[in-house]
């Protein structure tokens, strides 16, 4: 059995569970964890939408070259090329009457099938499939434990690339090249180069390190359809006294956070224990949206997956659940700062995947 | 998920080449009878705002707002802090930052007395923001506006083919880095093309190989180790500051595929440096088939970017002063070939 086959299976008994006959997903590159739960299929370019029925699965592309490459690279589904995605689709939909029809993520269903919701019967079933994609298999977890280790692996790419004089951008070249030899999907990563003027990461933008700067990024390699997250520091140069005491209260925030993860607790609960760290050292101000986004996030089939870990977040977690724990966010003295490791909740803490020590990294000026 | 060079260079996208592309569309939009256009935006379907602004998301998604007269406002869910980064790309907008960002547009149209809006792939737009817009603007009349955008999208101006040269060339140069007696594995050889590419500042990069030509000619996003054949083909779709091309290249390690090759590969420059506006690329690539002895037509797509995808397959004739992207599959006396290439269509002289 394949992650694949695990998850189809557990997709199509959970769905006669709950009395849905059909599944509606749409995917793109960008939110691609409901489609790519039922078809195994990384879209890159278009649109798809996936038809699930307990006798199969048909998968939609608009794209003349994702159709043929889905043809290639999915196996035990049938692909079809539509170049009028809606049409082909609502025609499908026509030959599905009288039947209960989930749609997830609705917010992103195209208005014109979302417009037949009566005379479909379509519903919005998003929370159904974000239960599945929260709580994982073995298997996918697995999946994981697999991707944290290539995470690991291109950190280390990553942070011997940066040398002063070499733009934010050649970094992530770098780090890129070896993913592909690896046989990663796909990669999110962004990026900060400089000191108390950076705010936040974002795309490289063609900065170029010189000594002295800290380098923040988040790297988040795809193997197998799964998102493995590592936030770690480096500085260009020794790191000075600021730049280390700082980095010490964001490893203890860490920390602390990780120490919360257990069979039980809330979203909440590890959201709270990073950031009374701060609060302690009077930087209560930077854990706040001003500064700051999430305090780490679930990972999966989706670079961001939920639960965010916010404190008015109260989703519960399970033994099994994967999250990445990172206190993120912008220090007043040495700019912004981050660290964050993987972890799976267990029922009596948790358990790390990623191995990358959790030093500030300095790197030859 | 972009995680390429992303920024504005002034030299590079003039503000002024940004407003006449405005000033266009807005022309077009007045002949329409609209009062304003909406765009959706992510990193899927970002070429028409990428093309009216500059800006192209690296995450998450937007709407832009573009009203008769006055800067065009863009509104996203991303949080106030990615609002800098926005304005390092996009220095024509007002960046509303909005939970609820069809909502914000919605209310704008609504308090600007708008009647008739026209939304570039109105039948796509995502349900939710559909709703939020439609609940602030009840009154307001949408209306699908792909053929006024595909209109003033069919020529390309200096800058845009300045930007699709500079993606052109990371892309050849790129795959002309393939070692077809060296290369061993397709991982590798994505790996390679990817990180030229990169590291000359492409925006994105996709690469895709047909390990075996002989066994199937479909190219495949490479995992893991994968053998190359004798005969092989790879793709790069490069992105340069939101243009975007593709190249396609096939690979042989005999001596007679390779003589073969070097033949098709001449002829396919020639033919795409000399499409002609106004007749079928079908019937061009047809008459130039003539010139390559040996050579049977297998297939052949014709892209574009015309509307929210950075290509999208197009038919019928092309324009003078526009761009493709022509893939061609070939079978040379039974040899397998692909190759793919941006052309810019001759101008009428």
């Amino acid at each position: 059995m394949t992650v694949f086959t695990d998850r189809r299976e557990r997709l199509l008994q959970e769905m006669a569970g709950e009395g849905l006959d059909v599944l509606l997903l749409y995917g793109n590159a960008w939110q691609n964890d409901y489609l790519r739960y039922a078809t195994d299929f990384g879209i890159l370019e278009g649109q798809a939408l996936a038809i699930v029925r307990e006798d199969g699965i048909t998968l939609y592309l608009d794209s003349a070259l994702e159709a043929d490459r889905a043809a290639l690279e999915c196996s035990g589904i049938d692909v079809v090329h539509a170049p009028d995605l809606l049409g082909e689709v609502d025609n499908a939909l026509n030959r599905l009457s009288n039947r209960r029809i989930g749609t997830a993520p609705a917010r992103l269903i195209p208005r014109r099938l979302a417009a037949r919701a009566k005379d479909l019967n379509l519903g919005d079933r998003t929370g159904f499939l974000d239960r599945l994609l929260m709580s994982k298999l073995a298997s996918e977890v697995d999946a994981i434990r697999r991707a944290c280790k290539v995470a690991d692996e291109g950190y280390a790419v990553f942070r011997d690339a940066a040398r002063p004089g070499r733009a934010d951008y050649e970094l992530i070249a770098e780090a890129e090249a070896f993913f592909r030899s690896k046989g990663v999907d796909d990669n999110f990563q962004i990026i900060g180069v400089g000191g108390p003027e950076v705010r936040g990461m974002a795309p490289p933008s063609g900065k170029k390190l010189k000594a002295g700067d800290m380098v923040t990024t988040e790297l988040t390699p795809c193997v197998d359809g799964y998102y493995a997250q590592i936030c770690r520091t480096l500085v260009v140069g020794e790191a000075n006294a600021e730049q280390k005491k700082a980095f010490a209260l964001y490893r203890e925030a860490m920390e602390a956070g990780i120490a919360a993860v257990r069979d039980g607790v809330t979203a909440a609960d590890i959201a709270r224990a990073e950031n009374e760290v701060f609060r302690r050292e009077g930087l209560g101000d930077y854990v706040t949206d001003q500064y700051t986004r999430v305090r780490g996030h679930g990972v999966g089939l989706f670079a961001d997956s939920k639960p965010h870990i916010l404190e008015d977040v109260t989703t519960r977690i399970d033994a099994g659940m994967t999250l990445i724990v990172h206190p993120n966010t912008y220090h007043p003295v040495v700019g912004y700062l981050v660290l964050g490791d993987v972890v799976a909740a267990t029922k009596d803490g948790c358990e790390v995947f990623t191995g990358t020590a959790r030093e500030l990294f300095s790197m030859p000026a | 998920m972009r995680r390429g060079l992303m920024g504005w260079n002034a030299e590079e996208l003039p503000k002024a080449a940004l407003e006449a592309r405005i000033a266009r569309l807005r022309a077009g939009m007045q002949r329409e009878g609209f009062d304003a256009a909406l765009f959706y935006t992510n990193l899927v379907q970002p070429s028409a705002v990428t093309w009216l602004t500059g800006f192209t998301p690296y995450w998450s998604d937007g709407m832009l707002l573009l009203p008769r007269e006055g800067a065009p406002v863009f509104a996203t869910a991303l949080s106030k802090r990615v609002a800098n980064w926005i304005r390092t790309t996009d220095t024509l907008s007002e960046i509303v930052n909005t939970p609820k960002p069809g909502a914000g547009v919605g209310k704008r149209i609504a308090d600007a007395g708008c009647k008739r809006v026209g939304v570039l792939n109105y039948d796509a737009m995502p349900a939710g923001l559909y709703d939020e817009i439609v609940g602030a603007a009840p009154a307001v009349e949408l209306a699908d506006m792909g053929g006024v955008f595909a209109d003033v999208r069919r020529t390309i101006d200096d800058a845009e083919r300045g930007l699709i040269a500079r993606a052109e060339t990371l892309a050849r140069t790129a795959l002309d880095l393939i070692d077809a007696d060296k290369a061993a594995d397709a991982g590798e050889v994505a790996g390679l093309v990817e990180k030229h590419a990169r590291l000359g500042g492409a925006e994105e990069a996709y690469i895709a190989v047909a390990p075996d030509l002989d066994a199937d000619r479909r190219l495949i996003r490479v995992a893991g180790t994968l053998p190359l054949a004798g005969r092989f083909a790879v793709r790069a779709s490069i992105a340069y500051k939101g243009a975007w091309v593709r190249r396609v290249r096939s690979f042989a390690r005999d001596d007679a595929s390779r003589r073969a090759y070097a033949d098709a590969d001449a002829w396919f420059a020639r033919v795409a440096s000399s499409i002609v506006p106004g007749r079928l690329l079908d019937a061009q690539l047809a008459e130039r088939l003539k010139e390559l002895s040996g050579a049977s037509l297998r297939a052949a797509m014709a892209e574009s970017c015309i509307g929210s995808y950075p290509l999208e397959a197009v038919t019928g004739a092309p324009v003078a002063g526009g761009f493709l992207v022509l893939t061609v599959a070939l079978s040379l006396d039974g040899i397998p070939w692909l190759g793919a290439a941006p052309a810019f269509v001759r101008q009428i002289s």
